[in-house]
């Protein structure tokens, strides 16, 4: 028997197992637990607003990381490489295909932001990358992937998104109410923070591309699903629950 | 490119108005110039539909998958079906997982996606 087909199955292993419906597990303490079980996945071609490509890059110059080295520090430590108002909460068992990473952030919009509590699916994890994917009522709708790869002898970490906004409140968002800005700030801090656990000072490269410049007005309806409409209708309980000591 | 494999190749051939693009090696970042090249080249002249053969690939990883949703989104603003064949069981489950399959016909092997197009 040759390596390969082994070489493959192991690869193959990377990918997580098709679910129907996401089911969150041991979820880390502090993290709000809505809009993530029991929804279905939905990707790139789902989604409502115009569907982008952004790609962020930093070169880790000088840096005596190799590819691998960089994904295993990302991996580990994802929660503390997010900033203040974009918290990610992997499950106890880690970045692994097929866990749920559970999501609390503050959207702009309005004065001191918006709550939002979502997650996405580890869709896929090697030792050079990992890929989420998005759930129904997610801001987006499509993949994040985290990867790294040498250039000349220099690695390179790089978040590249293919997505759109998944229902039209979050397109507007997106377009006129800062969102998108926000969605940049987020990924420059992440790779600025990374560079800097390497000691590398350097700039992020970041490339937009529209990839469909069309809105998917069939899907308009995915706002049913809107995880920042439906945390903030859970404000009262949340508060309710605080006030009565239960969790 | 994930060692082990071989590196990524695409080629065009054109079949009753179908567009045939014969992919093969692994599908990761290194395969995008090529499958845009091949790309443009299948629709430079724009035929009836769009057939992708996965039947000599090697492996798909997150961003080939990637790349393939954005084949898929340029085929559909073009109004132009897009077929699949040769994927594998396990790549077939992929499709499903990523819901690229909501948007092609997958068949198992070309002669079965010539025959049904």
């Amino acid at each position: 028997m040759t390596e390969e087909p082994t070489q493959q199955t192991n690869r193959d292993d990377a990918w997580a197992k098709p679910v129907d419906k996401l089911t969150v597990g041991d979820a880390r303490a502090g993290a709000m637990n809505l809009n993530v079980d029991g929804r279905g996945l939905t990707g790139p071609l789902q989604g409502f607003g115009q569907l982008w490509q952004k790609t962020y890059r930093i070169r880790l110059d000088g840096a005596e990381a190799s590819v691998q080295d960089v994904v295993a520090y990302w991996k580990a430590n994802l929660p503390t490489l997010m900033p203040d108002d974009s918290r990610f909460y992997p499950s106890l068992t880690g970045v692994k295909p097929g866990e749920v990473l559970l999501i609390n952030a503050t959207l702009p919009g309005m004065p001191g932001g918006m709550p939002v509590s979502t997650g996405v699916l580890i869709l896929y994890a090697d030792d050079e990358a990992f890929s989420v994917m998005t759930p129904d009522g997610h801001p987006e709708s499509g993949f994040n992937t985290f990867s790294a790869y040498d250039e000349d002898g220099t690695t390179v970490a790089q978040i590249q998104s293919l997505a759109r906004a998944n229902d039209p409140v979050y397109e507007f968002g997106f377009r006129f109410m800062g969102g998108g800005a926000q969605q940049e700030r987020i990924w420059r801090h992440v790779l600025t923070g990374l560079a800097s656990h390497y000691g590398v000072t350097a700039e992020v490269d970041v490339k937009k591309v529209c990839v469909d410049n069309r809105l998917q007005w069939n899907r308009a309806s995915n706002v049913r699903h809107n995880a920042v409409i439906r945390t903030t209708l859970n404000a009262p309980v949340r508060a309710a629950r605080r006030l009565f000591g239960r969790a | 490119m994930a060692s082990g494999f071989r590196e990524f190749q695409a080629s065009v051939r054109r079949q009753d108005g179908t567009a045939i693009v014969e992919l093969s090696g692994v599908m990761d970042g290194s395969a995008e110039q090529l499958l845009n090249s091949a790309y443009a080249e299948a629709t430079s002249s724009p035929p009836e539909r769009l057939l992708l053969n996965f039947a000599d690939v090697d492996y798909i990883n997150s961003t080939g998958i990637a790349l393939i949703v954005s084949i898929l989104a340029q085929a559909r603003k073009a109004h132009m079906p897009l077929i699949t064949a040769g994927l594998s069981e396990h790549y077939q489950e992929i499709f499903r997982i990523t819901r690229l399959a909501d948007f092609m016909s997958i068949y198992p092997d070309e002669a079965a996606a010539l025959a049904a197009a």
